[in-house]
């Protein structure tokens, strides 16, 4: 839906408004720890190297902090072999290890111990697809005149399955993100696409031959799904067709202290990456 | 021991008639075009025997035989005065002359006169005739109903461009919007920015913010009813206009020898004409029209016939990406019969559809979406006597709504055909109230409204684990989806769930002296339908569903209390009221609720309370060359949503939160200067508090991204919400004797281009990287220019 948001706002921004960068005073949260722990495996490697990171919260305006958590305990644990992965701190807010082992299907645990307090999260690693074909059009998608890339996998027809595309442009700042679910295409080949237009406010220039986009599926939960959809609904939130910004809460949870939650999510993944050149 | 009192008013003013008392009865129209006037007033001089007119523009007064001298008023025509004999009951006809004035143009907006406005126990209401409606400036100069009504105390909206309105801090679905009785379920034009009423083919239209009559119900905050124009039944005539978005034409004339009238009226946007031209826009299309139809027949003395319909249709298509169209279809045949001077009654058919459709050609999606009702409807209006008025009826609608059906649009489309479970439903209601003068200084309205909703079969109902569809989990403590255990089949012939309510309805005045009253108010109302909607603007996509197994009918109670006072001879008239209203199960949306092509909404939502109170002011100037208004609302409107059988705390932690409706100060004035017979000016300012919103309260990095963490909902404002709007009418009238009239509206919206945030956005910058703070603001200056005539 975020799709047709995006269009309805381009309808009004047509019509009559505008868009002003302003300054907002704004309240200070509580700061609370940041747990990216993405467990993610390409399919076809051992994946071994996994690296969890650890931050803290900062004011929204803030660019100032280092964020950097260090001095926590991080381990894993297969809930199915119980075999225990211990990451590293590498004082960098990185804890790594390189003895990860991902098995299908298998159940993961994450124990994060900081400030004398225990953060836990469960996740399951399910099976990526492959990515049938990828090109790329004009045509389609929103704009007529610019180009984007396809994108098509298939969706297995038994379950409830959820994805996580990630596009990202060599040479950009940040990377966008898709949650798709199979709810309207159960069992069909499942087509996402990724456009850019030229914008010249955010700086967002359209695709031309010769730019290289890495394209990345990961087979997802239906929980990481939920924290990823309402992640990406409001990343530019606040206009009027978004919903109401909410807390987004992730799955790590503080077994000390349940009202110091954390932010961030413990995932673990296999995806699938292409890189596509466009012509 | 209620009961007892009821009994008691009935024979007390029974027995008050024993004395030999006669009736005279009839209808008031305009003489130059024949429309029933509503609201009209009729007394006998010198006494306190008065009553107004209905919305069939029919009276009837009841007093001791004698002679008398009858007076009919209205307002901004002649008044009529008359010599009586009351010695038997009599039907007596007027027609009115406007006003003699050459063109009847000083509004002059209180409507009723003097003595009913304040003795009249009816509160909490605000009418507003077409005319007024016209003089008031218009963004792009498009008169607009619904914006109109935002400049009368109570009443908000959501900022520019967000459809619908909201009455003492309630929803934009708790409006009923009644077009000739039947519901309008979209109000609005271009989502938002224009209403759907064409202010050429509307007579009146009267907002009932609280003291709801009996007679109408199926929503808790307010009753827009809003009437068409009979048609001219005197002479053909023309009008129309030509303005910067739409274009507008009307007739009306004569039927069967002026037994009959008609008129036929007809708008649509032409900007679209224009968009080929245009690079950026030449593959868009963004156009609505609208089609006003209502005839009437007078088939003898006692019986009219009427017939009313509307049709309209917005279509926006953004290249070949993104197609939609929506709009609303409604008609109503309805049977006025007059069975004696007393006892008048009506028979209404009324049919009314929404419906939209979409179709997303990147995805290769076309969806459909539609709610229809059936409406039928007796109404019974008994003059007993003087001082009672007794309104009886019963009304049936049945209700198909249709929540989604899904098709892909090409052979090699992704999407698989999906059709949402269509829901079925009843709504019956009975009605009886009586309007009581007590005593001469003392009225009462009195009601007893008693509904009945059944959801009907025909389609699967999810039982689920635990009979929880929404679970809280305490360990991430968020609310999640519930497992569905089961699926019942309900058969068209069954009722999946009944709900009926008593609603009643009282309502007093006091006449504290000639110009002075207080009057005081209690409402219950109940409403069945509820519009799904977790953005912060209601948008055409938004889905209606039916109460039933997991959705609660809402139930509002209000209590109003207001002070009344003409001044200077009623030049100027000022109105005070104060009102707190509860609401039962309104509902919330969990977060990350997913409404669109959901066939299990309980899934989604959670079952809370709103509350709401406060205190408008109203000063008007009611004549002189200056009039005008100015409302002040000072209010609170908020709500809470507990976990209740999902369990955890709820949404907002438990907590009342505001609702977006929820607007501290609302300032609205509005003022007409009449300077010559050329020339009127007209101003509008309103000051609102900022809309509230959720603002973050910090950010962490995930993904290589920022994301924005937040704090309690609605607890943030957007900046106060404030413009000056004005417009001048010129009349050329250069030769008053010719049918041919026009005028030219010359308008500026926002005149010192106040930059209204009509949304402020928070997000990362994608060249830097930094997060920045984007405000949208949707109009600034915007000069117009209409040129109007009539012929």
């Amino acid at each position: 839906m975020k799709k047709i948001t995006i269009l309805l706002i381009g309808l009004v921004s047509v019509l009559f408004s505008c868009e002003e960068v302003i300054d907002v005073e704004l309240q200070d949260g509580p700061v609370r720890l940041v747990i990216e722990a993405s467990l993610d495996w390409e399919k076809g490697t051992v994946g071994n190297d996994q690296i969890i990171k650890l931050r803290t919260s900062t004011p929204y305006f803030d660019t100032q902090t280092d964020t950097s958590v260090t001095g926590a305990s991080v381990e894993v644990i297969n809930l199915d072999t119980n075999e225990v992965f211990v990451f590293q701190d590498q004082n960098n807010g990185n804890y790594t290890t390189d003895a990860f082992v991902p098995i299908l299907n298998n159940t993961y645990q994450l124990t994060v111990i900081y400030n004398g307090e225990v953060y836990q999260g469960t996740e399951t690693l399910l099976l990526a697809p492959d990515i049938n074909t990828i090109n790329q059009s004009i045509e389609d998608g929103f704009d007529d005149e610019n180009l984007e890339v396809n994108v098509y996998f298939d969706d297995p027809e038994d379950e409830e399955n959820y994805y996580l595309l990630k596009y990202y442009e060599e040479g950009d700042l940040l990377s966008s993100l898709e949650d798709v679910s199979d709810e309207f295409v159960n069992g069909n080949e499942i087509h996402d696409f990724y456009e850019k237009e030229d914008d010249e406010d955010s700086g967002e220039e359209a695709f031309v031959p010769g730019d290289v986009v890495e394209i990345t599926l990961y087979a997802i939960s239906e929980r990481y799904y939920n924290y990823i959809k309402i992640l990406n609904e409001q990343t530019d939130s606040g206009d009027p067709f978004s919903t109401t910004p909410v807390q987004i809460r992730g799955n790590c949870v503080n077994q000390t202290n349940q009202n110091n939650y954390a932010f961030g999510y413990f995932r673990v993944t296999q995806y699938v990456k292409e890189v596509y050149t466009f012509e | 021991m209620k009961h007892g009192f009821l009994i008691y008013f009935f024979l007390s003013s029974f027995i008050a008639t024993a004395q030999e008392r006669f009736s005279i009865s009839g209808a008031i129209k305009d003489l130059n075009n024949g429309e029933t006037l509503l609201g009209a007033t009729v007394y006998l001089e010198g006494t306190t025997y008065g009553t107004v007119t209905n919305e069939y523009g029919f009276f009837s007064l009841t007093a001791p035989k004698g002679n008398y001298t009858l007076i009919v008023s209205y307002v901004g025509y002649e008044t009529i005065t008359q010599q009586v004999v009351l010695d038997k009951d009599q039907t007596l006809h007027f027609e009115l002359n406007e006003a003699s004035t050459a063109l009847n143009e000083v509004v002059i907006v209180a409507q009723e006169s003097e003595v009913t406005s304040i003795r009249e126990p009816q509160m909490s209401v605000a009418k507003l005739n077409a005319q007024t409606i016209k003089e008031m400036p218009a963004v792009l100069g498009e008169v607009d109903v619904i914006k109109s009504i935002q400049m009368l105390p109570g009443v908000t909206n959501n900022g520019e461009g967000s459809a619908g309105f909201h009455v003492r801090g309630g929803a934009a679905d708790q409006n009923l919007v009644l077009l000739d009785e039947a519901i309008i379920y979209n109000t609005s034009h271009f989502f938002g920015f224009f209403s759907v009423f064409n202010a050429d083919a509307i007579k009146n239209i009267k907002l009932y913010k609280g003291d709801i009559p009996a007679k109408y119900g199926g929503r808790v905050s307010s009753v827009l009813d809003v009437r068409q124009k009979d048609g001219n039944s005197k002479k053909f005539s023309l009008s129309g206009g030509i303005g910067l978005i739409s274009s507008r034409l009307a007739a009306e004339s004569p039927l069967f020898n002026e037994k009959g009238s008609f008129l036929v009226a007809g708008r649509a946007s032409y900007a679209h004409l224009f968009m080929p031209a245009i690079e950026n826009l030449k593959d868009d299309k963004i156009s609505f029209y609208d089609l006003n139809l209502k005839t009437n027949y007078q088939l003898n003395q006692n019986n009219r016939l009427y017939l009313s319909g509307y049709f309209g249709r917005d279509v926006f298509n953004l290249s070949k990406v993104i197609k939609n169209n929506y709009g609303n279809a409604t008609g109503n045949l309805r049977w006025n019969h007059v069975f004696n001077d007393r006892l008048f009654s009506n028979l209404s058919l009324i049919y009314s559809k929404y419906d939209y459709r979409i179709i997303l050609d990147f995805v290769e999606l076309d969806w459909i979406a539609d709610i229809k009702n059936y409406n039928v409807k007796y109404d019974l209006g008994y003059y007993v006597n003087n001082n009672l008025k007794v309104d009886l009826g019963v009304s049936g609608i049945y209700y198909n709504l249709n929540p989604g059906e899904v098709k892909p649009t090409s052979e090699t489309s992704g999407i698989n055909y999906l059709k949402l479970d269509e829901k079925r439903a009843f709504e019956g209601a009975l009605y009886i109230s009586a309007e009581h003068q007590l005593t001469d200084k003392l009225a009462l309205n009195y009601g007893l409204r008693y509904s009945n909703f059944s959801r009907l079969g025909g389609q699967n109902l999810a039982t689920y684990v635990d009979n929880k569809p929404v679970v809280y989990n305490n360990q991430l403590e968020i609310y999640e989806r519930g497992d569905v255990e089961s699926e019942t089949h309900y058969g068209k012939g069954e009722t999946i769930k009944n709900y009926g309510y008593l609603e009643p309805r009282i309502g007093l005045s006091y006449q504290m002296n000639e110009s002075s009253s207080i009057k005081a108010s209690y409402t219950r109302s109940t409403q069945y339908l509820h519009l799904l909607s977790n953005t912060s603007s209601v948008t055409p996509l938004d889905v209606w569903t039916p109460s039933g197994e997991y959705i609660k009918p809402q139930i509002s109670d209000q209590f109003a209390i207001g002070y009344y006072k003409q001044l200077k001879d009623n030049a100027y008239t000022l109105e005070l009221e104060t009102y707190y209203k509860q609401i039962d199960n309104r509902i919330d949306y969990i977060d990350g609720s997913s409404l669109i092509g959901n066939n299990n909404i309980e899934t989604e939502i959670l079952n809370g309370e709103a509350r709401a109170y406060g205190v408008e002011v109203l000063i008007r100037k009611n004549r002189g060359t200056f009039t005008g208004w100015l409302a002040y609302t000072l209010s609170k409107s908020e709500q809470r949503t507990l976990g209740g059988n999902a369990g955890g705390p709820g949404i907002n932690g438990g907590s009342w939160y505001n609702t977006p409706y929820d607007r501290t100060h609302d300032i609205s004035l509005t003022g007409v200067y009449k300077l010559n017979e050329k020339w009127s000016l007209s101003s509008n300012f309103i000051f609102q508090t900022g809309r509230p919103v959720t603002y973050p309260n910090g950010q962490y990095e995930y993904e290589g991204l920022s994301i924005a963490s937040y704090g309690d909902r609605n607890s943030n404002r957007l900046p106060a919400y404030h413009r000056l709007d004005v417009s001048a009418i010129y009349k050329p009238n250069k030769h008053p004797e010719r049918r041919w009239k026009s005028e030219w509206v010359f308008g500026i919206y926002n005149v010192y281009n106040r930059q209204n945030a009509a949304s402020i956005s928070f997000g990362q910058n994608e060249s830097t990287g930094l997060n920045e703070a984007t405000q949208i603001s949707i109009f600034g200056i915007i000069p117009s220019v209409t040129y109007n005539f009539k012929f």
